[in-house]
């Protein structure tokens, strides 16, 4: 459902009225009883209005493929403006996740909303705002981006106008505009994944979803998505991204779900999760090779757990505890070592990913 | 079943417009449309050109020439039912375009229809030509007069043929996985394994009235003089040859094209891009 505020043409009064998109409803002005009529148009309506929390929501998603359970009760939830990370390994669930949401697959049982509408049981009106990437879609590639993004277009009900102008607007922003009218065909792998990525945003949807957006594409590619993900989340876009990219995610994402085996792991803020992770591990380098007596001088100190060394770096393993890590550095040194540098491993997804994960299944 | 689900709404209409415009798009873009064109002009003109070339003679009436120049229709059919229908469907799976596609706000019935249509009004387009052609050679053969009412009657047994063709077609492709068994096994369908089944049941005397490819005999029998005329219970050959019934031909035609057409949509609208 959306809302708007008009203006009477007549007294100027300020009326909110509700509709959904494409509806016309009659419109009466509660101060000078005129009458007229208001249609519900998409494209202006969708930021301003869309519910402010759960603008997508997921409740208890089983998903069963010939009895295995590619999805196990999953929960969870999108608030407006916000960009989500979806992640997980291979096989967790995130694709069919995705294409649940997108009413590609249908649930075996649980709902999926988008803006409170069951996309299951009402995929047109729950689309109407969505744009999305899933998996590496096929292209037409015997049309040309103009043609095959004009069609897309229409299907959003933009005019001949909008749509050539969107069209435009789109291309620039994944470095295709030279190629409007080229063949699809004789794109490589990374434009026909910066075209889809055109397709997604050509109505300015309200709602991303994005399966491994970068997929097949080179670092100034990459860099390319995430600032224009930046730019979308600044104009209010809500974003559910599914990446394997654990820093692309952390450099985006306000928050992030760890998906494995079907099922929702773990989720939070990035700095909740960076606060979870324990961090145990001390990086030193020493001056010179150490001798075996200096080794057993080190296996002496009862901070520390074990160790690894090559060449001149040790990684101790300690109890992640600030005055345990000061003690090691000064006993360190009280024992004549010469270190060069002692620093604890910085907090990363990475490690929290490992840490988490099934180590079989943890193809990142 | 929700019938409800398969009634298409104002909005839906607009969908199915706008499928129809792209599929038109694609057919052309991927030179389908010129092919089958060319096949269409280029058939009916090898009867007109090559008789005074061997110092043959034309037909002698208008509705000879029409029946032997029409006796390829049916092979045109088929050829352009396939061609446009037989990956409407399955390529859209197998080519995963339908991750782009049924994830916009619209309907999946409303695509399907919307390339059930273009399918149709590419193969009848391409009849037509077909048709067209033919009455221009025989307009200039034997003037105006020689387009008679049966040669009308064969047009629209031919669009009705066309539709029944598409509908089998489409079929396919809705339940196969790979377009090119889809686009095969409706070809072969109905150039070689009806009218063999056809023969088998001719054989055993039963009257094979039921199956579409018998019935599309009706195309040049109408016109009288053609290829495909019953010669009634077995005077020289020793076994009957049926001819098709116009009312049934046309109620069979009709009905493979409404029930196949229908169960094609059920049966697309029930896979899912997994």
């Amino acid at each position: 459902m959306l809302s708007k505020t008009v203006e009477c043409p007549k007294c100027k009064t300020h009326i909110t009225i509700q509709g959904n998109p494409r509806e016309t409803t009659i419109v009466l002005c509660p101060n000078c009883n005129t009458k007229g009529k208001f249609t519900f148009q998409k494209e202006k309506a969708d930021l301003e209005t869309i519910s402010d929390h759960n603008i997508i929501e997921v409740k208890n998603l089983t998903k069963m493929f010939n009895g295995f359970k590619a999805l196990d009760n999953v929960s969870f939830n999108v608030n407006k403006g916000e960009i989500l990370g979806f992640v997980g390994p291979n096989g967790a669930g995130k694709t069919t996740t995705i294409k649940l949401l997108t009413n590609l697959l249908t649930p075996t049982t649980g709902h999926a909303y988008i803006n409170n509408i069951d996309v299951n049981k009402n995929p047109t009106k729950a689309l109407l705002l969505v744009g999305s990437l899933i998996e590496v879609p096929g292209i037409y590639d015997y049309l040309t981006p103009h043609e095959m993004l004009t069609y897309f277009g229409q299907i959003h009900r933009m005019n001949k106008n909008e749509i050539n102008q969107k069209i435009k607007e789109v291309l620039k922003i994944v470095k295709l505009s030279e190629w409007e009218h080229k063949k699809i065909g004789s794109f490589s792998t990374g434009m026909q994944r910066r075209l889809a990525i055109a397709k997604a945003i050509l109505h300015c949807p309200a709602i991303l979803i994005l399966d491994e957006p970068v997929i097949g594409l080179d670092p100034r590619g990459i860099k390319d998505v995430r600032d224009m993900l930046k730019q979308f989340k600044n104009k209010g876009v809500t974003i559910f991204l599914s990446s394997h990219l654990l820093n692309e995610v952390k450099e985006t994402c306000d928050r992030i779900i760890f998906l494995d085996a079907g099922k929702v792991i773990t989720q939070g803020t990035i700095e909740e999760i960076l606060n979870r992770i324990k961090i145990d591990t001390i990086e030193v380098e020493f001056l010179n090779q150490l001798t075996e007596v200096d080794i057993k001088k080190i296996e002496n100190i009862p901070e520390i757990n074990s160790f690894e060394k090559e060449n001149v770096f040790f990684k101790i393993k300690f109890d992640g505890k600030p005055e345990t890590s000061n003690k090691i550095l000064t006993k360190l040194t009280e024992q004549g070592l010469k270190v060069v540098s002692f620093s604890t491993k910085k907090a990363d997804l990475e490690s929290f990913y490992v840490s988490i994960m099934n180590d079989e299944k943890g193809v990142i | 079943m929700d019938v409800n689900h398969y009634i298409p709404s104002v909005d839906d209409f607009k969908n199915i417009y706008l499928t129809i415009k792209f599929e038109m798009l694609k057919h052309i873009k991927r030179k389908r449309i010129l092919i089958t064109l060319i096949l269409a002009i280029l058939i009916p003109l090898i009867f007109f050109i090559v008789p005074p070339l061997l110092n043959q003679d034309y037909a002698d009436t208008a509705n000879g020439f029409a029946a032997s120049n029409l006796g390829f229709v049916n092979l045109l059919i088929i050829l352009s039912g396939a061609i446009f229908t037989g990956d409407s469907i399955s390529g859209e799976f197998e080519n995963k375009t339908g991750l782009l596609l049924f994830s916009t706000p619209q309907r999946k019935s409303s695509i399907f229809m919307g390339k059930y249509i273009a399918s149709l009004i590419a193969t009848c387009l391409i009849v037509s030509l077909y048709y067209l052609i033919t009455s221009m050679e025989i307009v200039s053969i034997y003037g105006a007069s020689g387009i008679s009412v049966e040669i009308a009657q064969s047009f629209l047994l031919a669009l009705l043929y066309s539709n029944s063709v598409v509908s089998i077609v489409f079929f396919f492709s809705s339940i196969m996985k790979r377009t090119i068994t889809s686009t095969l096994v409706g070809f072969f369908l109905l150039l070689m394994i009806l009218p063999i089944i056809t023969a088998v049941f001719t054989l055993a005397e039963v009257d094979p009235w039921f199956i579409v490819t018998h019935n599309a005999d009706l195309i040049t029998n109408v016109i009288g003089t053609g290829n495909g005329g019953g010669v009634g219970p077995g005077h020289r050959f020793n076994f009957t040859i049926f001819k098709p019934d116009l009312w049934s031909g046309i109620s069979v035609m009709s009905a493979y094209t409404v029930i196949l057409f229908l169960t094609s949509l059920v049966m697309a609208d029930r896979r899912k891009m997994e």
